[in-house]
């Protein structure tokens, strides 16, 4: 999976990614600091996760967004900006002044699939066999990569089921839900990362 | 008075504290003691040698979330909130944190084997934690402050170093408040491990000493941030712009 910053500044590329780890996503990082550079880094056709800064796009924004858009129709797109910015093709928005809970679920939004099957039902919080499954890999230290291949799912589906274990736990750091998973005998104290 | 209401120079000491008790930890990390009669603010800050301005404006904007400061109030150095912001990392680090670790290992130790297992769990995620605080603070201490009082040193003098440009251009106080994020969110996963996933304690009071505590330290950590960012970042941001604006660098 690729995640190509489209940022100006340094400091807030290294920001998304701490909250990118934060939510347990490991990319492959491209960093740009203008969009021209667009095109060299994006595989024609491939699926690919843009996250832009919104001072960075040409106006207007929303028919420059069209056209980013159209050209890059597998990948998905990510706003960060002062404001939604109206008729665009783009429904992610992090703004500036949103605080870290509403970042991070944003991110955990952007990430996950939407259509995915295992959503989370009402106020149900028990964790389907599915999800603990998942979650044993996460304590024990894997990545999503790793818990993708092992599971024989794609990692998007590993990252909806992340998302829907800490919404259903209350707890978002590997490192509580490791010792979740200790206090509730998922996996042994030998298994856990340390 | 309610929570809008604004805490002036002429009002006296103790309603403040009347007013709203978790104030209390912020008085003491002034060095500010009890006994005040009825001194105003202004009168109690001169006699322990505080910026009274300051002192408003640090009660003000933990007393209420949505404060943002006037120029006015702006009208203090950066050593005064420089000292006062080491002042509250220590506070934390001699204070709260080792109270919290007491809470811990009376529990550990007064639980039966298999529960006590888990408290040990408990107990490693809270090191981690305390470590990372640490780190955070150094950082603070070592490098953005310093790097803070580069930028007063270089407004008061006219002189600015080329090498201060360059942070400013390249690192810019902007970027450094983000970086509160993962701690709120650590601290916040430990009190949902105690309420929801920790097997039933016998000794009811302590648990309930533990997360009173740990509620508390996330308020006032939450609002040591929230200084940090609407306090000092704000000020900070304005004299980086003039510095630039003074050496050509933008318009």
């Amino acid at each position: 999976m690729t995640v190509i910053i489209a940022v100006s500044q340094v400091l807030t590329r290294l920001g998304i990614k701490t909250f990118l780890s934060v939510i347990g996503i490991e990319p492959e990082y491209k960093e740009l600091a203008h969009l021209d550079e667009l095109d060299s880094v994006i595989p024609p056709g491939s699926k690919s996760y843009l996250i832009i800064e919104q001072s960075l796009l040409v106006k207007p924004e929303s028919e420059y967004l069209l056209n980013i858009a159209k050209k890059y129709s597998k990948s998905k797109i990510l706003i960060i900006g002062n404001r939604v910015i109206k008729n665009c093709p783009c429904s992610h928005f992090v703004l500036n002044s949103d605080n870290r809970q509403e970042i991070l679920e944003k991110f955990q939004d952007f990430f996950s699939e939407k259509d995915d099957t295992s959503t989370v039902n009402g106020a149900e919080d028990i964790l389907s066999d599915r999800e603990t499954e998942v979650l044993k890999e996460v304590a024990k230290g894997l990545a999503n990569k790793e818990i993708a291949d092992k599971l024989y799912i794609s990692i998007n589906t590993v990252i909806t089921h992340r998302k829907n274990i800490t919404e259903k736990l209350g707890v978002k750091t590997v490192s509580a839900l490791t010792v979740y998973a200790l206090m509730n005998k998922l996996i042994t104290p030998e298994e856990a990362i340390k | 008075m309610s929570k809008y209401t604004l805490f002036s120079a002429q009002m006296k000491m103790a309603d403040i504290v009347y007013h709203n008790y978790l104030l209390i930890p912020v008085l003491g990390r002034f060095g500010i003691k009890y006994g005040f009669r009825n001194r105003t603010v202004e009168e109690v800050c001169r006699q322990y040698n505080i910026n009274t301005w300051f002192f408003l404006e640090i009660v003000n904007a933990y007393h209420n979330r949505d404060y943002f400061p006037t120029e006015k109030l702006r009208d203090f150095s950066f050593s005064d909130i420089i000292a006062y912001l080491v002042n509250t990392h220590r506070y934390f680090q001699k204070v709260k944190i080792p109270e919290i670790q007491v809470f811990i290992d009376k529990l550990m130790n007064s639980a039966p084997e298999e529960n006590s297992k888990n408290i040990k769990l408990l107990d490693d995620f809270f090191k981690k934690y305390v470590e990372e605080i640490d780190l955070h603070f150094s950082h603070e201490e070592e490098d953005v402050f310093p790097y803070i009082e580069q930028i007063g040193q270089a407004i008061d003098s006219g002189n600015v170093a080329e090498e201060l440009i360059e942070r400013i251009i390249n690192e810019p106080i902007e970027e450094y408040e983000r970086q509160h994020d993962n701690l709120e969110i650590k601290l916040n996963d430990l009190k949902n491990l105690i309420i929801k996933y920790l097997p039933p304690h016998d000794n009811v009071e302590l648990v309930q000493k533990l997360l009173t505590e740990l509620f508390r330290v996330e308020i006032d950590l939450n609002d040591h941030s929230r200084i940090e960012e609407k306090v000092l970042v704000p000020k900070v941001k304005s004299f980086e712009q003039s510095i630039l604006k003074k050496s050509g660098v933008s318009n």
